[in-house]
């Protein structure tokens, strides 16, 4: 037996130990489930050791010697007084700081999430496809505008842009549907192909 | 009328058996289907082809995703790649999560399987795991210089010293950037990349995801999309088509053109391998489970207003 044929009983066994939840909840399902959790953190903490703490904190201070970094080094400690009841404020200043640097990115998301978004709808309506954009652009910003009750003919003009959006909300799902499927498909094809080499 | 009665109190897990044996059945016992290929698809495969032979050109493939989306994402990264090592196109490879490290290698070695010639740090490179505190400055940093941005590939190579490297500077070489991803981690390109640097921007997403990217699609923020295992599918067909026969894209022979799974290849001779068409395997196996889904919800609802109209349950 080689030790890909044993790699992959042990991960078919693991398989068939999550969808035995689907017969009901039991034993093998959660030993399975736990035992998922503690491999995930354990294969995690000594590849983010590897590739973060010796290039990034431990070479450049210790070996060559560049104590500025003690600073950030010092700040990301902090975090760890997230355990702790008294002192858990200290675990602010780096999520602070943290929370600076996300806005840095506020103006280039409102560029590429606002402004291009907003100029590509502004296009001229000269095509089937221009008026319905325009339509469900409009009406379902008039959804959105709560400052007026949604009674008569902006009651009317609001429920298109309901049907807008029940469109949106219903490929959304017709895609979520292909994607579990999807998983499922790659899960049976390891099932039967990779361990028991029926597919070919 | 009982039967109705019968299959709104129908246990759900004769439902899963039948979902199973849906999927399996397909699998087994595989057929032709027509899989035909969307712009966002082939708008990506035009991309990557437009740098075949190029030296100064290069692509990168970011993998955002860990093992539970590999079914949808896996074949598709597989297809590229293997684009990629067919019309010879650079290719760079990333990952900012720990566990993808595994899965980047996995692709790269099973598309890699049938390229003897594709040596990595001259055909391709693989930058490897680097933790997500460096995301920002090195998905910045490579706008200005990828050696310095990056500094070591996989293996603990300095990138300056890597013949791949050669030619290429920042994002007006690596001019296009693939994320193969199961969440909007996209977005992060497309926000800094795309609107700082002009970077093109693509996307391998999964289904649950394609909804989300289609505004960005629509406006050219994005270049091209592959959605879910569908996008998958219609990838390995171009490359089929078009990479392994060394033709140009052409809409009139793809749309034409239907490559048989179970028959010749003109490249493969009898059979394409297995890993080369699992997409569109899945996709036959996804078709009937969808006709199974919809007959279920038919068959739901019928039952529904048949009780309905019996003055049964409202």
């Amino acid at each position: 037996m080689t030790f890909e044929m044993i790699s992959n009983t042990v991960a078919a066994l693991f398989t068939l130990a999550i969808f035995s939840f689907l017969y009901k909840e039991n034993p093998v399902y959660r030993f399975a489930e736990h035992l998922l959790v503690g491999v995930s953190m354990g294969y995690a903490l000594p590849l983010v050791y590897k590739n973060a703490f010796i290039p990034f904190v431990y070479r450049p201070i210790f070996l060559e010697h560049k104590f500025i970094l003690i600073i950030p080094a010092l700040m990301g400690i902090l975090y760890i007084f997230r355990f702790s009841k008294n002192l858990s404020w200290l675990s602010r200043y780096p999520i602070a700081f943290g929370m600076g640097i996300v806005g840095m990115g506020v103006p280039m998301s409102m560029n590429s999430s606002v402004l291009v978004q907003m100029r590509t709808a502004m296009l001229p309506i000269d095509s089937l496809n221009g008026v319905i954009v325009f339509i469900g652009t409009v009406t379902i910003l008039m959804y959105f505008f709560f400052s007026k009750a949604h009674k008569g003919v902006y009651g009317k003009i609001t429920n298109i842009g309901i049907w807008y959006m029940m469109v949106g909300f219903g490929a959304s799902f017709g895609y979520t549907v292909m994607a579990r499927i999807s998983l499922l498909i790659g899960r049976i094809q390891f099932l039967l192909g990779d361990w028991l080499g029926l597919i070919k | 009328m009982k039967i109705f009665a019968k299959i709104q109190s129908l246990d759900r897990r004769y439902i899963y058996i039948i979902v199973a044996l849906s999927i399996i059945i397909p699998l087994l016992i595989p057929f032709n289907s027509r899989i035909d290929t969307t712009k966002p698809t082939e708008d990506v495969y035009q991309m990557i082809d437009s740098f075949a032979g190029k030296p100064n050109k290069a692509i990168l493939m970011n993998f955002s995703h860990n093992a539970s989306t590999l079914a949808e994402l896996f074949p598709m990264e597989v297809a590229v790649l293997r684009h990629c090592f067919e019309r010879d196109v650079k290719v760079f490879t990333l990952c900012f999560m720990p566990d993808t490290a595994p899965l980047v290698d996995y692709a790269i070695n099973t598309a890699k399987e049938d390229f003897p010639n594709i040596k990595a740090g001259v055909n391709y490179c693989n930058f490897g795991y680097k933790p997500y505190s460096l995301f920002l400055p090195i998905l910045l940093g490579m706008g200005e210089n990828i050696a310095e941005a990056v500094e070591i590939d996989s293996e603990g190579r300095k990138l300056e010293n890597l013949p791949i490297i050669e030619g290429i500077k920042n994002y007006d070489d690596l001019n296009l950037v693939i994320d193969f991803s199961a969440s909007s981690s996209v977005f992060s390109w497309v926000t800094y990349a795309r609107a700082k640097f002009g970077a093109n921007v693509a996307a391998g997403v999964t289904a649950v995801m394609a909804a989300d990217n289609y505004p960005y699609l629509q406006s050219g923020q994005l270049i091209g999309m592959l959605a879910g295992i569908k996008g998958a599918a219609e990838y390995e067909k171009l490359v089929d088509v078009f990479a392994t026969q060394q033709r140009e894209f052409s809409k009139e022979i793809i749309k034409e053109e239907i490559v048989p799974i179970t028959g010749d290849h003109p490249i493969y001779g009898d059979k394409i391998p297995y890993k080369f068409k699992k997409a569109r395997i899945g996709m036959n196996a996804q078709t009937v489970a969808h006709l199974m889904i919809i007959i279920f919800i038919l068959l739901g609802n019928i039952g529904y207003f048949a009780n309905r109209k019996k003055g049964g349950k409202k």
